[in-house]
């Protein structure tokens, strides 16, 4: 194309303009959905990142009882992603169990939810391993690809509005663990 | 969403794979097109400057994401260095991919290669991306905004724009596009620039549609402003370097 300067000039400045102004109407604004109803913000999206709504699922414990995530709006939730073959997965629960000793009582509760493998052996390993938090069982690993969770353990913390707040892939010490719950607790719903 | 290949008792993922397949194309067709535009001695200078640009690309890609994830990175530093196909960007490649093989390129005195090297750049990378964004889409990343468009995809609960489909598509338009240029022009660098700008224009329209976007101060998606700056580059270089009768067919 043979445009003379000035049509270029005319041209860079309307693009300038134009993208400048799209983007900044199509910026993320998380205030949006309390002065709008629709379209909802982005962030408001249930979605496995920090800052959105955990995803919603529901699923079986070992010990044959229901357990949905929608019902523990409240409280604080380690949503946990593991299996028993994996070895960084066992390194970390004695650290979760001590968190879930210790925090239990304000409001703390942990989901270890178990990638694809049968309630008999989930359930003899967390009684061998005296782990006392609910075990789910993700048998089609529906959850897991809801939460993205191709690298085990992956860890999400749920603040008390059901938010995710922080995301861990692959094993988390102590500190972390608690210091994650620590300032989720002091959080008021 | 198949975010698992099982192979016997190795379970890969989906998106790694397939970022894996398209680097690897990426890489084979860039010395391809530059024997075929530039004969051997082309050839052996991208064959020289690939490996570096690789790496860059991936340093620029997991720092791009760990800048813009700072809250998670600052807190566990290690994972800038964690083999995880998911916490990488696409514009923090384009850059660190473009920088690192300029460098090269001027430490070993090929400066003068740049812009042909650029230009097969542009022609090796769309196929390359399409591999990379049907990873994306298998693995249900880059996940759209809720729409009741009739091509919506179900995810977490909600039909939803399949943008990683449209980046596909988007690469796709772009690789036919500069087919189209390459017939029509032979000014050196018009197909990178060509690139930046339809590259640039995908990244600006499609990013918003996303709402797992990199997200800095107010709210503005990194990748958008990425876009933008790309296609001023772009009609810049033209306003510039207007093309002569010799350049035209």
């Amino acid at each position: 194309m043979t445009f003379s300067r000035h049509i270029w000039d005319l041209l860079l400045v309307a693009t300038l303009l134009f993208g400048s102004v799209f983007i900044w109407t199509t910026r993320i604004t998380p205030n949006a959905a309390a002065t709008t109803p629709a379209p909802q913000s982005a962030v408001a999206q249930p979605a496995p990142r920090i800052g959105h709504p955990a995803p919603e699922f529901a699923l079986t414990a070992v010990n044959g009882s229901q357990v949905a995530l929608s019902d523990l709006r409240g409280q604080v939730v380690l949503i946990n992603f593991w299996a028993t073959w994996c070895p960084p997965c066992r390194a970390e629960m004695p650290a979760i169990q001590q968190a879930y000793d210790r925090f239990r009582d304000q409001g703390f509760l942990v989901l270890a939810v178990n990638q694809q493998e049968d309630a008999a052996s989930v359930a003899k390993y967390m009684s061998e391993q005296r782990l006392t938090f609910p075990a789910l069982l993700d048998s089609d690993a529906r959850v897991s690809t809801d939460y993205q969770a191709r690298v085990l353990p992956s860890s999400f913390f749920v603040d008390r509005r059901g938010i995710i707040r922080a995301v861990y892939r692959g094993p988390m010490s102590r500190g972390m663990i608690e210091g994650a719950i620590e300032q989720l607790i002091a959080e008021t719903p | 969403m198949y975010p698992i290949i099982e192979l016997g008792p190795v379970n890969l993922g989906s998106g790694a794979l397939l970022l894996v397949i398209a680097v690897f194309v990426g890489h084979v067709r860039f010395e391809r097109v530059a024997r075929r535009r530039g004969g051997e001695l082309l050839a052996h200078r991208a064959g020289r400057c690939a490996p570096f640009a690789l790496v860059g690309a991936a340093i620029g890609a997991r720092l791009w994401y760990g800048l813009f994830n700072w809250d998670m990175y600052s807190q566990s530093p290690e994972l800038f260095l964690m083999l995880r196909a998911g916490d990488l960007a696409w514009p923090g490649a384009l850059i660190g991919g473009a920088l690192a093989g300029y460098a090269y390129l001027r430490v070993r005195r090929m400066d003068d290669a740049g812009v042909s090297l650029a230009d097969a750049a542009a022609l090796a990378l769309p196929p390359a991306q399409m591999i990379a964004s049907f990873g994306l889409l298998l693995s249900g990343e880059a996940l759209g905004a809720p729409t009741d468009l009739p091509w919506a995809a179900p995810l977490f609960g909600a039909p939803r724009h399949p943008v990683a489909l449209y980046y596909l598509l988007a690469a796709l338009a772009t690789w036919g596009a500069l087919m189209w240029v390459v017939r029509r022009s032979s000014q050196p660098g018009m197909l990178a620039v060509a690139y930046l700008a339809l590259q640039g224009s995908a990244l600006l329209l499609l990013e918003a549609l996303r709402v797992d976007s990199l997200v800095a101060t107010g709210g503005v998606r990194v990748a958008q402003v990425v876009g933008l700056a790309m296609i001023i580059v772009a009609l810049w270089w033209k306003r510039t370097h207007p093309t002569s009768g010799l350049h035209r067919l």
